[in-house]
This record gives structure tokens, sequence and C-alpha cells, in this order.
């Protein structure tokens, strides 16, 4: 334990705390409960004003890892830098924010002493926390009930006074973790308004949430953990990117229907359906869709379904976790 | 030291907003009440007792002899009732400072802001050392003016005998937190406890190894008032609470009471209460510095 506790390194340059540097950046990050690794070999980057999506299933160590990445749990091994220096330091806390996915907090309080009081903690000014807080508290649907205690507050309240609090003192990097677990829809909608409104500001937020349309509506990049190791990372674009496969369904399909569509990308029967025969088009474009369309019309057959059939991250989650349960 | 403050105020004002002030209060009042009831009723007894005996006293003048002694004695017992209460209060204010907020999960938002596990340990402990000083301080007062007003009695050195109570306070206080930092609520509670019990049971020793003539009790009671010496805190204030004929009187019983000290506390004991304060304070900082939340 003491071995690996000395193979803990954080990048400690508080007056350095650059704005085009990473606003996460891990290597090998490692953590250990009574002999079992909860996180092994975590190596993460989240660029500046960059929406991370940090997704896997129950027990993965996502939470460990914000934790981690916060300053609340001691790495086991491995580094972590956080806009550019250790999450230990005041100055790398100041800018940031986060919503813990237990959102507890002192309910005795108002939820404008609430804010006060975290506004404090994070060194912001009194005069401008009065301009501020009724600003927050506005943005996440709680205008006009800043005045009552916190004991009186519904779930999905204290869940949307909780990202107030995140937002509060203007932070360069938001954490959430699960923001929307206690939101009806159209709390889950003001969240991702609120989340684009930060990507406009150039704030980046790293996201850990369960609801994955949510995640693939608001993230620019994702990484998928399981057993406390990232099975693949990269760029929305880059992971849903590449074939589109579309069904078509005509009145007939005929030779030369077949070779147009051939040109298109690789082409597959597909049983009929309510009598209508159909193909399956892989197309590596999406853009290529309308010349389906095209082609058929040219052939003088008619057009019943033309269905692009693109991945979506909750298949992708699926064949990413259920694959690598085997092995694991 | 602005985050300590911070963190300090919020422990006061979470101690008002949840009305455990005003608990407190309400509870003590009942507690002073009920205590100087019963002194005004020994009071009155006593002074019955001289008229029929055809004494023409007057009580502003005090009293001696056994009868000054019992009002003594009911001055000191409700001193310890003091001693006891803010030993008390000491552990069950501050039993969760730390260990609660991680129960309850409202740490994490805390720590997640520019303020240092340090910073929390010590404005909890702040916060709550003032709370508990400024009862005991109040409650002391209360007490041994009610018994002036009602006896004419006041102890040598009151202020003296409430510093050493307070010392212990404080004590107390330091060593919850630490057990906070370090354990679960109810662990801490049971811990800091039996620590109490400890210190106890030492000056029990102590008195049965001196009525008995046998020096192995009497270092077992020195080394458990090493290890808490809250118990050799409190027989230090009862030394300053006895008046002259008092102390003669506990000295021809030799010191058979283990509740009244008939020897000052060492200067010795005193700082080594005061450093045990500190160190525990310090090493709950370090205990905290990295714990998992």
């Amino acid at each position: 334990m003491t071995q690996a506790r000395t193979a803990v390194s954080t990048v400690s340059s508080p007056h350095s705390l650059t704005s085009s540097g990473p606003a996460i950046s891990t290597q090998q990050l490692r953590k250990v409960y009574r002999g079992r690794a909860v996180v092994q070999g975590l190596t993460l980057n989240v660029g500046p004003g960059e929406v991370f999506g940090f997704l896997g299933p129950n027990g993965a160590g996502k939470s460990t890892t914000i934790k981690m990445l916060l300053g609340l749990v001691m790495p086991t091994s491995g580094t972590v830098s956080v806009l550019g220096g250790s999450p230990q330091d005041p100055a790398v806390r100041r800018q940031l924010g986060f919503l813990p996915e237990q959102f507890r907090f002192q309910t005795w309080m108002t939820a404008q002493e609430f804010l006060n009081f975290h506004g404090r903690l994070a060194g912001v000014k009194q005069g401008e926390l009065r301009a501020r807080i009724p600003q927050v508290l506005e943005q996440v649907g709680l205008g006009g009930r800043g005045g009552e205690t916190l004991n009186g507050y519904s779930k999905g309240m204290l869940q949307r006074a909780g990202l107030a609090q995140a937002i509060l003192a203007r932070p360069r990097l938001v954490f959430l973790d699960e923001p929307t677990s206690a939101l009806d829809p159209i709390g889950r909608v003001e969240v991702r308004e609120i989340i684009a409104g930060l990507k406009r500001e150039g704030v980046a937020v790293f996201l850990n949430s369960h609801l994955l349309s949510e995640v693939e509506q608001v993230c620019d990049h994702v990484a998928f953990v399981k057993a406390g190791e990232v099975l693949r990372q990269g760029s929305m674009a880059n992971l849903l990117g590449g074939e589109v496969p579309v069904e078509v369904r005509v009145n007939l399909l005929t030779p030369e229907l077949l070779s147009d569509l051939g040109k298109l990308g690789e082409v597959e029967a597909l049983p009929e359906d309510q009598g209508r025969p159909g193909v399956q088009v892989r197309l590596t474009r999406d853009t290529d869709l309308p010349l389906i369309a095209r082609a058929v019309s040219a052939n003088g057959l008619n057009l019943y379904a033309l269905t692009p059939h693109r991945p979506d991250l909750e298949g992708l989650f699926l064949e990413l976790i259920d694959t690598s349960g085997d092995q694991k | 030291m602005r985050n300590v403050l911070l963190i300090a105020e919020l422990s006061l004002r979470e101690a008002l907003r949840k009305r455990l002030v005003l608990i407190l209060l309400i509870l003590t009042a009942l507690f002073v009440g009920f205590y100087l009831y019963g002194i005004l009723r020994l009071q009155q007894t006593l002074d019955a007792r001289a008229l029929d005996a055809g004494l023409d006293y007057d009580p502003s003048r005090g009293r001696r002899g056994l009868t000054g002694a019992s009002v003594a004695f009911s001055a000191i017992f409700g001193m310890y009732l003091v001693y006891f209460l803010g030993s008390l209060m000491s552990v069950l204010s501050t039993v969760g400072a730390v260990s609660g907020d991680i129960e309850n999960g409202v740490m994490q938002s805390i720590i997640s802001r520019p303020v240092s596990r340090a910073q929390l340990v010590l404005g909890r402990w702040l916060g709550f050392s003032v709370v508990n000083v400024v009862y005991v301080s109040l409650l002391s007062a209360a007490l041994l003016v009610g018994v002036r007003v009602i006896t004419g009695f006041t102890p040598p050195q009151p202020v003296l005998a409430a510093l050493l109570v307070l010392l212990a306070v404080l004590l107390l206080t330091s060593l919850t937190v630490l057990g906070s930092a370090l354990f679960t609520t109810l662990s801490n509670g049971i811990g800091v406890f039996v620590l109490y019990g400890l210190g106890f049971t030492g000056g029990i020793l102590s008195t049965i190894g001196q009525l008995a003539a046998t020096p192995v009790l009497v270092t077992l009671g020195n080394v458990a008032n090493v290890v808490m010496p809250s118990n050799a805190l409190w027989l230090g204030a009862s030394y300053h609470l006895q008046p002259e004929y008092v102390l003669r009187l506990n000295e021809l019983a030799r010191g058979a009471n283990p509740f009244i000290s008939t020897m000052p506390i060492s200067a010795g004991t005193v700082l080594w209460a005061a450093a045990y304060a500190l160190l525990v304070l310090g090493l709950a900082v370090l205990a905290f510095r990295r714990r998992d939340l």
C-alpha cells in the first residue's frame, strides 16, 4: 500500500492553470480498496470546453473516478491533472463545480443560504453573490423558491439546487454525476440546455449518466468503462460514424436497381414485409441517402420505405459491455 | 483562516437552526432550577434547625462546620453535575462533526470547494468548542450564582475551578473530533465514552489505593489519568471549590470520596491535558487528510 501510494502523482502548478491545456488528463489511474481494484489503469483526456460523457454499467468505477478527479478519494497509483494542476490545489478547486450523485445538502438551510455558503467557500464576493444567486436559481428552474428551506424541497428540486451550486461560481470545469436522475422530462430538457449553455461559454463538462440518449445529444466525446478500465473512447462522430445501414422497400426488386444500389454500398436482401420486397444498403456516408431514392425513381419503381438505421450510443454501449463481459 | 471561520460559523448556525441550543437551554434551565430548588429546601431546613436550637443565626454571614459543609458540598456536587453535563454535551454535540457529514453525503460538496481538509476539521472543532465552552460557562455561572443567592456560599476559587472544567470540555471535544475524523459516528461515540469512563475508573482506583495503602492501584489510577486526564481535571477543579474547613474534613476522611480531591492538580497534569487536546486535534487533521470520502 505504501509503495502504491508513493506511485501517485498529481500535477501541482497552481499558478500555471492554462486555459488551452486539457481540462482533465489522467495516466494509468488506479484505485484499490481492500485488495480489489475498483479503477485500474485509467487513462483519459478531456479537452478544454469539451462535454465528455463517462459511461459504464453499475460498479464500473465511474463515481470513484470522479471522486479521484475532485480530490475526494486518493488514487492508489497513477497521475491526475485537472485544469493543469492537482485537484488538491485550492486554486484548481476554485474553478471546479460538482453535482454529486447523492445530492445531500444541509437541509436546514434555505436555498439562498446554501448557495451563499458555497459561494463564500468558493471565494465569490458577497456583492457578486447577491446578483448571481437569483440568476442561477432562475437558470435551474427554482426562481422565487430561494427563501424556502431545503428540507421542504422535493428530490427533483434538491437536484436542481445541487446543479445551481455546481455552476454558481462560474467554474471552468463542471462534474455532473447523474444530474437528471431525479428530474422529470422537462427538468431533463432544462439540464441539457444548461449543459449546452456551459459549452457555449467554453466550460468543460464531465458527465456521468446512464441516460444514453441524453449523453448522445450533448456530448462531444465519450468513454466507455467497465470494471475500472476504459473499453473505448473517442469523439461521437468517430464512435457513431462509419457505415449507415439503410432499409429500402420497393414494389419490385429489379437487377438494374440492385446494380445501381450496389454502386452506393454493400447490398443485402431482406425478407418481404407486407408483400413488399426489400434490401439493406450499407452506405459509407449518410449524405448518400438521397441517391437511393433517386435510383429507385430512375428505375421507374415505387419507393415505400427508406429507413436509415444509424448506430446509437445505446447499441454501442450494449455491444461493448456484452463483448467485454465474456473476457472479464 | 477565513475558511476555518466560515466552517465554524456553519457549525454554530447548524447548532442554532437545528434547535440544539434551544433544547439545551430549556433542559439546562430545568436542571439548574431543579437543583437550586433542592438547595433552597436544604437552606430552609438548616435555618429551621438553627432556630429550633435557639441559635441567633444570620445566613448572610455564611455557615461553618457541618452545616456549612453541607452547603459547600451541594455547590461542589452541583459543579460535578456541570462537569458531567459538559462532558456529555462535548461528546454528543461533536460526535458526528466530521463523520456525520461523510455519512450523509454533505461532505462531498464541501470538500470539492477550495477548502482544505485541515481547515474543515479546525473549523468544525472551533464551532463546537465555542458552543460547548459557552454552554459550560453559562451553566457554571448560573449554578454558582444561584447557590450564592440562596445560601451566601461562594467557593474560594470558582473561576480557576471553572477553567479546569472547561479544559476538560475542550479535551473531550478534541478527542471526539479526532474520533469523528477516523471512525463512524456510532463507533466514535462509544469510543470516547469508554475513554471518559477510563478516566473516571482511574480516579476510583486511586481513591481505593490511597484508602487501602495499595500503591499499585494508585499507579493504575495515574496511568488512567495520563491516558484520559478529564477526571483528574475535575478533581483539580473540586479542590478549588472547597473552603479550608471542608478540605480539613475531607482530609480526615483520608480522601474517601472519589468525586473530590484534597490535593491541587499538578501543573504537569494541566499542561499535559492542554497538550493532549492540541495533539489529538493535530492528529484529527492528519487523519482526515488521507481519508477517502
